[in-house]
């Protein structure tokens, strides 16, 4: 705090993000106080060299486009070899349920199933969310299938 | 496509027509966030793609757009640590002097086209580097780093102002060398 004002409010003004009458509240502080319109003025250069340096920084360390490229392929390849055993293992377990309750209903119970988990759809289910997905599909499974066909439902779901 | 639009788009519909402009965005932002943390280049695209594949897989979780970067960098920060921990070099005594027995932790001056960010930087302790970095060199807003940094917004203001504090007579001083040196 200095002659009433916050280190927040003070921040806020050399980033210009304060109102006009706050602005104003200010600047006719500072007016009248040259230790306050000093010590903006040091502040104030400050944080245009900190910016001004920050954009040359950020323009100097740039990766280029193959190496950005090459990023790129080696996230997907990762994102994708966990994603072909999680669709492996709900075929599986399509299949499981399709013989208990049939095909149309089987498909409709692990969609009900991943929308009322954290993945919220079946295309976003991953091994993180896994596990909620399992619990709801086992839950509709008693229900469906009975306390036998769940239990070979959550066999056939854990990795 | 703006930086903004992208990410909104992203977060609409993840796929990977979506998620590529995506990494051309924020790829770049991380790995030079790892590399101003004091980490050579390989390091910091190991972790920067880590951080990236994390920002897929979780981003069902994150609903605005407006705080995405921030929460980004939240998962870099956490990343970051989890090296640390796991590597169990005191990498926030040396990252920036030159150990030369640790080469991946050595940071190296000659990458930066202006040094004077840098030399600013070692006057700082390791969580006001972080703030710095993000502030001034990835431009987060206070709202964003008030997410990446699971603080309230006054208190990510209070700390950028006390930074701006300590550095001011240091780049004052550099300013006025300069004026000099320009001058002569």
């Amino acid at each position: 705090m200095m002659h009433g004002f916050t280190d927040q409010e003070w921040e806020s003004y050399l980033e210009g993000q304060l109102t006009t009458e706050e602005q104003d509240r200010i600047e006719a502080h500072m007016l009248g106080c040259w230790s306050c319109w000093d010590r903006y003025d040091q502040m104030n250069l400050t944080t245009d060299q900190l910016h001004e340096a920050g954009a040359a920084v950020r323009h100097s360390l740039q990766p280029s486009e193959r190496q950005l490229q090459f990023a790129f392929r080696h996230v997907m390849q990762q994102l994708r070899a966990p994603a072909e055993q999680i669709q492996q293992r709900l075929d599986r377990l399509e299949t499981v349920m399709a013989k208990m309750c049939g095909t149309r209903t089987a498909a409709q119970a692990l969609q009900h199933a991943a929308k009322g988990s954290p993945a919220q759809s079946l295309e976003l289910v991953t091994s993180d969310n896994w596990e909620p997905f399992l619990a709801n599909l086992t839950s509709l499974a008693i229900v469906m299938c009975g306390e036998t066909g769940a239990h070979l439902v959550r066999r056939n779901g854990q990795f | 496509m703006d930086e903004k639009r992208i990410i909104e788009t992203f977060l609409q519909a993840r796929n990977e027509a979506t998620f590529g402009e995506l990494f051309a965005v924020v790829y770049p932002r991380v790995q030079r966030y790892f590399r101003l943390r004091g980490m050579d280049s390989m390091m910091a695209e190991d972790l920067a793609q880590n951080v990236l594949l994390l920002v897929f897989q979780r981003s069902g979780e994150l609903r605005a757009a407006n705080l995405f970067l921030g929460w980004v960098f939240a998962i870099a920060r956490n990343e970051f640590l989890r090296f640390w921990r796991q590597s169990r070099a005191r990498i926030e005594t040396v990252e920036f002097e030159a150990v030369e027995s640790d080469h991946h932790f050595r940071i190296e001056p000659t990458f930066l086209q202006d040094a004077r960010f840098y030399e600013w930087l070692r006057y700082l302790d390791p969580a006001e580097r972080d703030l710095v970095v993000l502030r001034f060199v990835e431009e987060l807003s206070y709202e964003e780093l008030a997410c990446a940094f699971a603080l309230p917004l006054g208190t990510v203001k209070w700390r950028i102002f006390n930074v701006k504090k300590k550095l001011a007579g240091i780049i004052s001083a550099d300013a006025a060398h300069n004026q000099r040196f320009r001058i002569n």
